[in-house]
């Protein structure tokens, strides 16, 4: 028994030993409710359905449940299509405006405008976020990076 | 998919090139999608899922978050707005006289809309009777009497897709008692059917999609009024006469020449079109040939291709379309039998 358990083992692939990163998503919207005191105060609540014109905060939480570092992190969200990004608020974050060929802080980018001609991309312009971790994610830690939107 | 190709990028330039192109098609598809600039249809599916990669000592490895999934609900919004330049002017009485509207769909699902018009508002006054309201149905921007469909209510509700526009005509009698110069507004209110009321009011499932159908900010109402002048221009006449006898004076004696005077004065606003000033000679005179002049010019008494003409004991001059505040002058001379 003790020799067919060690055989299993070496026949399971390395990725079972390997580091373990999960990355989980949630989405909330900004809604202006009225507290109990009578005042209007914002507050995130996660929602199943959501109208167009409402703020979106997007979150993505990841973890290092590995026993090793996790080296070049890169964590990247495609905005999904109706959805305006409306700013970053997580340090670092890069974007794109043309689908994931070039990116960079917004204000470096550029889009074709419809007469040809070059723009300076705006916010709705944008297609992906990026994050690119310069250290790696040591065993056991987790953090949260944020961005916003608006639903179109 | 992504991260997967990211990956790539990073380790292998040739590899780069090839997600680049895979990155042109996502964006062109993204491009080819619809726009609605009055936001997302009704019904869509907002789904975010990120990725990340990283690297252990057995490699890279991609993960995937999971994929959050929100759908976008019906916002109920319309829009109004008079669709004429300025004020429509119109005369006393006049009927079926035509105001234009447009309404929009500004919410994000298919809807019906109900219309209604109203001619007895404040702030104006006189009120215009509404007789009908008619749907551009050929679309051409002018009201087409028997062409264009007249509205019925819960019978021909307009159903306009998001961001779509009908244009809508209200037709309406003036008043006898209307004077120059005095204005009636008539609004136009158009209702989304699904129901409206305060911003936030929600009825559930009838939203398109299967949604709920959410009121917005528009409260899911609107009117815009459209107005009426009245332009009116009247007529003056004031005859004048002038004598000059045989002996150099001024007294009514056989042979004395009486000089008359018509000045057609027009007021109000607006212009008389075809104004004509005509006169009979008096019994017991005798018109002078050709003496008929319009603001001191010579007239011949034929018809012809001048304004004026002498027949059958009366001399005529047309004046053509004349402006308000204009005073236009007719002499003519007899001779006292």
């Amino acid at each position: 028994m003790k020799y067919a358990l060690a055989l299993l083992a070496a026949l399971l692939p390395a990725s079972a030993f390997a580091n373990n990163v999960q990355l989980e998503s949630q989405v909330f919207v900004e809604r202006i409710v009225t507290g109990p005191d009578g005042k209007e105060q914002t507050a995130l609540q996660e929602p199943k359905v959501v109208t167009p014109g409402e703020k979106l905060v997007f979150e993505l939480n990841y973890k290092n449940t590995g026993s090793k570092p996790a080296d070049d992190f890169v964590v990247t969200n495609p905005m999904p299509a109706a959805v305006s990004y409306a700013g970053g608020e997580s340090d670092g974050s890069v974007v794109s405006v043309d689908g994931g060929k070039t990116w960079g802080p917004l204000a470096s980018l550029k889009v074709a405008g419809t007469d040809g001609v070059e723009r300076a991309a705006q916010a709705s312009d944008v297609t992906h976020v990026r994050w690119t971790f310069a250290q790696a994610i040591p065993a056991g830690a987790q953090g949260k990076l944020t961005f916003r939107g608006t639903v179109k | 998919m992504h991260m997967t190709n990211d990956r790539a990028a990073i380790s292998s330039r040739p590899a780069l090139k090839h997600i680049l192109a895979a990155g042109t098609i996502i964006a062109s598809l993204f491009a080819a999608s619809p726009v609605f600039a009055q936001g997302t249809v009704a019904g869509t599916l907002i789904d975010n899922k990120a990725t990340a990669s990283y690297d252990t000592p057995q490699g890279e490895t991609t993960i995937e978050s999971n994929t959050v999934s929100l759908r976008v609900d019906e916002l109920l919004n319309v829009t109004v707005a008079s669709a004429d330049s300025g004020d429509v002017s119109a005369t006393p009485a006049v009927t079926n006289r035509v105001l234009r509207y447009t309404v929009t769909n500004s919410g994000n699902g298919s809807e019906a809309f109900s219309l209604a018009a109203d001619g007895n508002v404040g702030g104006d006054d006189f009120n215009p009777t509404i007789t009908s309201i008619v749907l551009d149905t050929n679309d051409n921007g002018v009201y087409d009497a028997g062409v264009d469909t007249v509205y019925v209510p819960g019978s021909n509700d307009p159903v306009l897709a998001p961001d779509a526009t009908i244009r809508v005509f209200v037709l309406a009698t003036i008043p006898g008692s209307a004077t120059d110069g005095q204005r009636g507004i008539v609004d136009l209110t158009a209702t989304t059917l699904t129901g409206s009321g305060t911003p936030g009011t929600t009825f559930a499932g009838q939203g398109q999609g299967g949604g709920n159908a959410v009121v917005g900010a528009t409260t899911a109402t609107a009117t815009d009024d459209g107005r009426f002048v009245i332009s009116q221009a009247t007529a003056a006449l004031v005859k004048s006469a002038s004598v000059i006898d045989p002996f150099g004076g001024a007294t009514q004696v056989p042979g004395s020449i009486i000089t008359y005077s018509i000045a057609a004065t027009v007021s109000g606003s607006g212009s008389l079109t075809n104004l004509r000033v005509g006169d009979v000679i008096p019994d017991g005179t005798t018109y002078q040939t050709n003496s008929i002049t319009l603001d001191g010019v010579a007239l011949t008494d034929a018809a012809d291709a001048d304004a004026g003409r002498f027949s059958a004991g009366a001399i005529a001059v047309s004046l053509g379309n004349v402006s308000a505040g204009t005073t236009r002058t007719v002499a003519f001379r007899v001779t006292i039998d």
